[in-house]
């Protein structure tokens, strides 16, 4: 009898599956695990990771580590991904020139254009001069609005800013109702003496003039080419219930478009493309390039940077040198990415187009052998790289009831879609594509303005629901669930995450619809752009219709909505797909890992 | 039909005048109207309690001296969202705001 472990590094998640083997007898599978892949996929950092998947994996059949008789490794693919994004247009604005925002209780109506003039100098104002004053947050409301209330008749205030959150409360004690804005953080940035508009909605409307540059033009008198610098502001202050714009006569607005640059394939058919004909274009001159053996971008440009950064960062993790990293594969995706406006005074940003792109690296040979070697010293336990991933990925596929030769996989993990088909002689045809899982978590990072990617990841991950009441939450499908218990009310009125280990607060205020809207838009951007690529690229004469079934295997398989997308979009090819279930109990993860198993009983056959 | 203009009622038992203040000003900032009654009752949790369930806005509040208590609708009456002994007058003016958001619909501000 021999215990054998298979284990599956993949960039994101590392699986463990465990058999045991007697002598004439079919394998029988113990136990599986899977944890968080440590450090970057094929490094001895991994180490880690595998040891607490053996552990939790043995754990659960009540056994120790050290009774594992041999460890088998996948034979990773030297392949392995990063992505990157760049913004192609940035809006540059300094010198203090606009505040567009939405405190959520502005006060008053209308819009108003007047010189600005520090609360703290209420005394030098002239009569006849229409002035828009602003307060610092050492102010109270009750004291502002005496001392406005006092000015009648001597001075002219048509509107106000203020840092504190006290628009109402000002508004509600004067005698003479003007637009006021309030919460703007950078109030000492405001220049006294400078000409400004100043604009509050109706209730439940967005503002007019402001957002349109011949509103800015009457209140603020200018000419036309100074109309044309400001183009940018209003553009910016659309959708916004609020805004005050500066006018900074010697200030420096330009929309700054920097070049997008071209993309240069060295392939079979070498191709270059401007990466400003969009993501489609992009994809199609990659899959018209052939074979593709490096990409680079035209120096000193957007798409120029961001591919030497993927390489300098590819470099390091495989510690060759930058010229001998080729990108064999990119996939490429148009975003808006929201870019924090420099000058802004209420940290105010504006959504920008942009690129994203998720790079493949064909690597010497990742150091399995020495994490096997390493791995062996530890435990002392053999250890052997076997297999290469996509043949056992498809063994362990096999598992899954219903399938039968020749079958298609699918593996979409965190780094890389990768498909193969194993025909009936055992043959296998495979391939790697660039994007997965991270380039998905990146995008929805990216659009809707995440400090981090952990909350991206957990929005890829769990269906979305509003709390409308501390006993009924709204599901994101329309569906209402109703409570007996009352819920925590930190959740009240919130767009919160569905997750096995209860609710998880969105914090960025956004519409559930759209982060919806966001989150779908990534996966169908990523996967069903390269689940159609992967597939093209394995079958019969490139023709998705000579492929009968995919089954679908990897983390991302595991995906709550991502399977169904696919077969939606594979229903139009004739082709029968569906999640793995390998094993039949595992779903679609631990394929490589099962794989890694099995084929240990067909070599000692 | 009687009809009156929806406001949140603010229980009091001898009410720190700042705290009162400063949580009025934090509804009213919010649009929303507020009334105050001062209660036999002492215990901040338990005013906030019958505020909420006396007022039909879905949430009231409880100063009992310097203790500010938040309740929202349909929870416990030991169970206020928030009860806090010497706020900050900022902390007053969020659990002012939270009333008034509680009938808005709105998400809660977090205390800092």
């Amino acid at each position: 009898m021999s215990i054998v472990a298979g284990v599956d590094i993949g960039n994101s998640t590392t699986e463990v599956c465990i058999g045991e083997y007697v002598q004439g007898k079919p394998v029988r599978f113990l136990s599986g695990s899977s944890v968080m892949t440590t450090g970057t996929k094929g490094t001895l950092a991994n180490i880690h990771g595998i040891l607490a998947a053996l552990k939790e994996a043995m754990g659960r059949i009540g056994r120790d580590v050290s009774g594992i008789d041999l460890i088998r490794l996948n034979e990773a693919a030297p392949v392995i991904g990063d992505t990157a994004m760049e913004t192609l247009t940035e809006t540059i604005i300094t010198d203090s020139s606009m505040i567009g925002h939405n405190p959520s209780t502005p006060a008053g109506a209308g819009q108003a254009a007047g010189e600005l003039l520090s609360f703290d100098r209420l005394g030098r104002g002239l009569p006849g001069t229409p002035y828009i004053v602003f307060v610092s947050g050492d102010h109270g409301y009750e004291e502002v609005a005496e001392r406005i209330n006092e000015t009648a008749g001597r001075l002219d205030v048509v509107g106000m800013i203020l840092q504190a959150d006290e628009a109402v409360l000002v508004e509600n004690r004067l005698a003479r109702k003007i637009p006021i804005v309030d919460e703007v953080k950078r109030i000492d940035r405001i220049p006294d003496g400078k000409m400004a508009a100043i604009e509050v909605a109706l209730p439940g409307q967005f503002i007019r003039m402001l957002s349109n540059p011949y509103g800015i033009a009457t209140l603020l008198h200018l000419n036309a080419d100074e109309t044309r610098t400001v183009t940018p502001i209003a553009k910016s202050l659309i959708g916004n219930r609020s805004a005050v714009v500066i006018r900074t006569p010697n200030g420096d607005i330009r929309e700054n478009v920097l070049p997008a640059g071209e993309i240069y394939l060295d392939a079979e058919h070498p191709v270059r493309i401007s990466l400003d004909e969009g993501a489609d274009k992009i994809m199609k001159a990659v899959s018209d390039a052939g074979k593709i053996r490096d990409v680079t971008g035209q120096a000193d440009t957007n798409v120029g940077n961001m591919l030497n950064r993927i390489r300098k960062s590819m470099s390091e993790v495989s510690g060759e040198t930058d010229a001998d990293i080729h990108i064999t594969d990119i996939l490429a995706v148009d975003t808006l990415a929201p870019v924090l406006i420099s000058g802004a005074l209420a940290g105010e940003t504006c959504l920008e187009k942009a690129v994203g792109i998720a790079a493949m690296v064909r690597t010497q040979q990742l150091p399995m052998r020495q994490i096997a070697a390493k791995l062996s010293d530890v435990l002392h336990t053999q250890t052997a790289v076997a297999g290469v991933e996509a043949v056992m990925a498809s063994l362990g596929a096999l598992t899954t009831p219903g399938t039968a030769l020749p079958l298609a996989i699918l593996d979409m993990g965190g780094g890389s879609t990768d498909a193969a088909i194993i025909r009936e002689d055992g043959s296998v045809s495979m391939t790697h594509q660039a994007g997965a899982g991270e380039l998905v978590s990146m995008l929805i990072q990216t659009e809707l303005g995440l400090d981090n990617r952990y909350m991206a990841e957990q929005i890829k991950r769990y269906p979305l629901a509003k709390v409308e009441s501390l006993f009924h939450m709204r599901m994101e499908n329309g569906e209402m669930y109703f409570v007996q218990e009352s819920i925590d009310p930190r959740f009240y009125g919130r767009v919160v995450l569905l997750t096995e280990s209860g609710l998880v607060r969105v914090e960025k205020d956004v519409p559930m619809e759209r982060i919806r809207e966001i989150r779908r838009e990534a996966k169908k951007k990523v996967f069903l752009t390269n689940a159609l690529r992967a597939l093209r690229s394995v079958a019969p004469d490139h023709n998705l219709r000579r492929i009968s079934n995919v089954v679908l295997v990897g983390g991302s398989a595991a995906d709550f909505e991502i399977p169904e997308m696919l077969m939606e979009e594979f229903a139009g090819y004739g082709i029968v797909c569906g999640r793995g279930n390998i094993r039949g109990t595992e779903g679609p993860r631990n394929a490589v890992a099962t794989g890694l198993v099995l084929s240990y009983g067909g070599e000692n056959r | 039909m009687i009809s009156r203009r929806p406001s949140i009622f603010i229980y009091t038992h001898r009410a720190d005048p700042d705290f009162l203040r400063e949580v009025q000003a934090g509804i009213e900032e919010e649009n929303v109207t507020s009334e105050v009654f001062e209660k036999e009752e002492a215990d901040a949790d338990l005013l906030a309690y019958d505020a909420c369930e006396a007022s039909m806005m879905g949430s009231g509040i409880g100063i009992s001296g310097e203790n500010v208590a938040l309740q929202m609708r349909g929870r416990k009456p030991k169970e206020s969202v928030c009860n806090i002994h010497m706020p900050t007058f900022s902390a007053c003016r969020i659990i002012g705001s939270n009333s008034a958001r509680v009938l808005k619909k709105q998400c809660l501000r977090d205390l800092e």
